[in-house]
């Protein structure tokens, strides 16, 4: 068989493998989004695509519709998690995405099945979503989304599914998130129904410190992260930070760019304590900010 | 006598799989002028003068461009509205005529290749997979495939990895291309009077 016909086959086979494991998920007016049989009883769609908490239902592959239950969502990863009672039908074959590499062929299933293919565009290491949750592997692709392809399965050639797809966590770009991510996710969020992650309330823009400011600090530092938003009533505005305020360190930790403040904050629990070391005016000064909670994304 | 049809050979590459099929595909695609409509494709059915095209394309008089580079008079033998297809007749019998394959075996997800008089330019190629089949048993309904489209490719060829035509393109729809599957073709076919085709 020429390479061109087995390169067919193996797509169209890549499809037959997940399909069963593909549903749609009816959770927004009009178009329904994708969901992915993850583990029995658990499916995994995009957060954004699900705009009821309540009266959700699926429709498998053989066209049978069946109530599902929000277990949690986490607009972070734009991510949440569903409980079927009746799950009888195939779980996905999920896949490893560290065996990803740029310039892979990849397809992205909707319900249907339908199918759009095309290539890993760009990959590379841990990352941030704009909403603070952090992502094992940015991965980047040269596929079309189509309307409804949301929260489906990101497939490689052998047909695993190495993640879950989504438009709502860039305006620009094809993005995935990987299959470790959503496994992580999806078990904290069946376990505690969210993923808080600790919130400042502050915008923070980099800039080169004087050298008679970084000189007053007990540890110097180049780079201060000036606040040039705040939330009045969020964590840092309550505690007493204010606009034009330098922050350099949290429990004195230096904070050079704003991903230093998210991985600072992001991983501590909702509530803790947490301690910055702000240039006001040229001085040093230390204020204790309680974490609170990233405010969930509004739905409309 | 029919012109042979080299298969793609075995130890053919991707690469070389695929340009052999595009190869094939464009020798037996035709562009099509009609009246004021505008130019779209036509893919040669038999190799005595029958083509098939949309019916949104053929209008009489319609020009008929072959790839050898000759241009001939086109008589439309029956067009269908509700399925979008045409037969044309042009007075030739040596045609390269395509392979044509059967569309109820289609898999969502292989490849297909597209060949059209896109946008002006001759014979562009476009290349993608299936992306959504009609529901089974329904005799009617469009292939969707992953791929680009532009407008002039209206009436030509979507074939499958082995080069046989397995639909005929006639629109896009949020950014699909879709075809006409080659079931249906055939049906349509079946309906064309006889003695509209008793000259080839």
């Amino acid at each position: 068989m020429n390479t061109l016909l087995s390169l067919s086959n193996g797509l169209a086979a890549a499809v037959e493998a997940v399909a069963p494991s593909v549903v749609a998920v009816n959770a927004r007016p009009r178009l329904p989004s994708t969901g992915i049989h993850w583990r029995p009883g658990i499916v995994v769609t995009a957060d954004h695509t699900v705009r009821a908490d309540e009266d959700i239902t699926i429709t498998r592959s053989d066209g049978h519709t069946t109530p599902a239950t929000l277990a949690g969502r986490d607009p972070g990863t734009d991510l949440a998690v569903l409980r079927v009672s009746d799950a009888d039908f195939p779980t996905a074959p999920v896949g490893d995405p560290g065996t990803l590499h740029v310039g892979h062929l990849v397809l992205a299933v909707g319900y249907g099945p339908r199918v759009s293919w095309g290539v890993v565009s760009a990959l590379s290491g841990r990352w941030r979503t704009g909403r603070g949750a952090e992502v094992d592997q940015l991965l980047r692709l040269d596929v079309t989304l189509y309307p409804g392809f949301s929260g489906g399965p990101l497939v490689d050639a052998e047909g695993r599914v190495v993640g879950v797809n989504s438009s709502g966590l860039s305006r620009q770009l094809e993005l995935a998130i990987p299959a470790t991510t959503v496994s992580r996710i999806a078990d904290e969020l069946l376990e505690k129904g969210r993923v808080a992650r600790g919130f400042l309330g502050v915008g923070l823009h980099a800039v080169p410190l004087p050298e008679a400011w970084s000189r007053a600090l007990p540890t110097p530092a180049e780079i201060g992260l000036m606040v040039v938003s705040l939330q009045p009533d969020g964590p840092a505005g309550s505690a007493g930070v204010m606009l034009g305020d330098v922050l350099v360190a949290i429990d004195g930790v230096a904070v050079p760019s704003s991903d230093d403040v998210q991985r600072a904050v992001g991983a501590r629990p909702v509530g803790s304590p947490v301690t910055a070391t702000i240039l006001r005016g040229g001085s040093p000064k230390e204020i204790r900010i309680t974490l609170g909670e990233r405010p969930a994304r509004r739905r409309h | 006598m029919a012109m042979p049809i080299d298969a793609v050979p075995a130890e053919a590459t991707l690469a070389s799989g695929l340009a052999a099929i595009a190869e094939r595909l464009i020798r037996s695609t035709v562009q099509i002028h009609a009246g004021k409509v505008g130019a779209g494709s036509g893919v040669i059915w038999q190799a005595d003068g029958l083509i098939v095209t949309n019916a949104h394309v053929a209008r009489e008089p319609a020009r008929v461009a072959l790839p050898d580079g000759r241009a001939m008079k086109g008589r439309v033998l029956a067009w269908d509205r509700a399925s979008d297809l045409a037969a044309i007749a042009v007075d030739a019998h040596d045609l390269p005529a395509v392979v044509v394959g059967d569309s109820g075996a289609l898999r969502v997800g292989e490849l297909v290749v597209a060949v059209g008089h896109a946008l002006g330019l001759p014979a562009a190629i476009t290349a993608g997979v299936i992306h959504a089949l009609p529901p089974r048993g329904r005799q009617t309904g469009l292939i969707r495939a992953d791929l680009k489209l532009a407008p002039g490719n209206s009436g030509g060829p979507l074939a499958d990895a082995e080069g046989r035509v397995i639909g005929i393109n006639t629109m896009i729809a949020d950014g699909l291309g879709c075809a006409v599957p080659s079931r249906m073709v055939r049906r349509f076919l079946a309906s064309v009077p006889s003695e509209a085709s008793s000259n080839r």
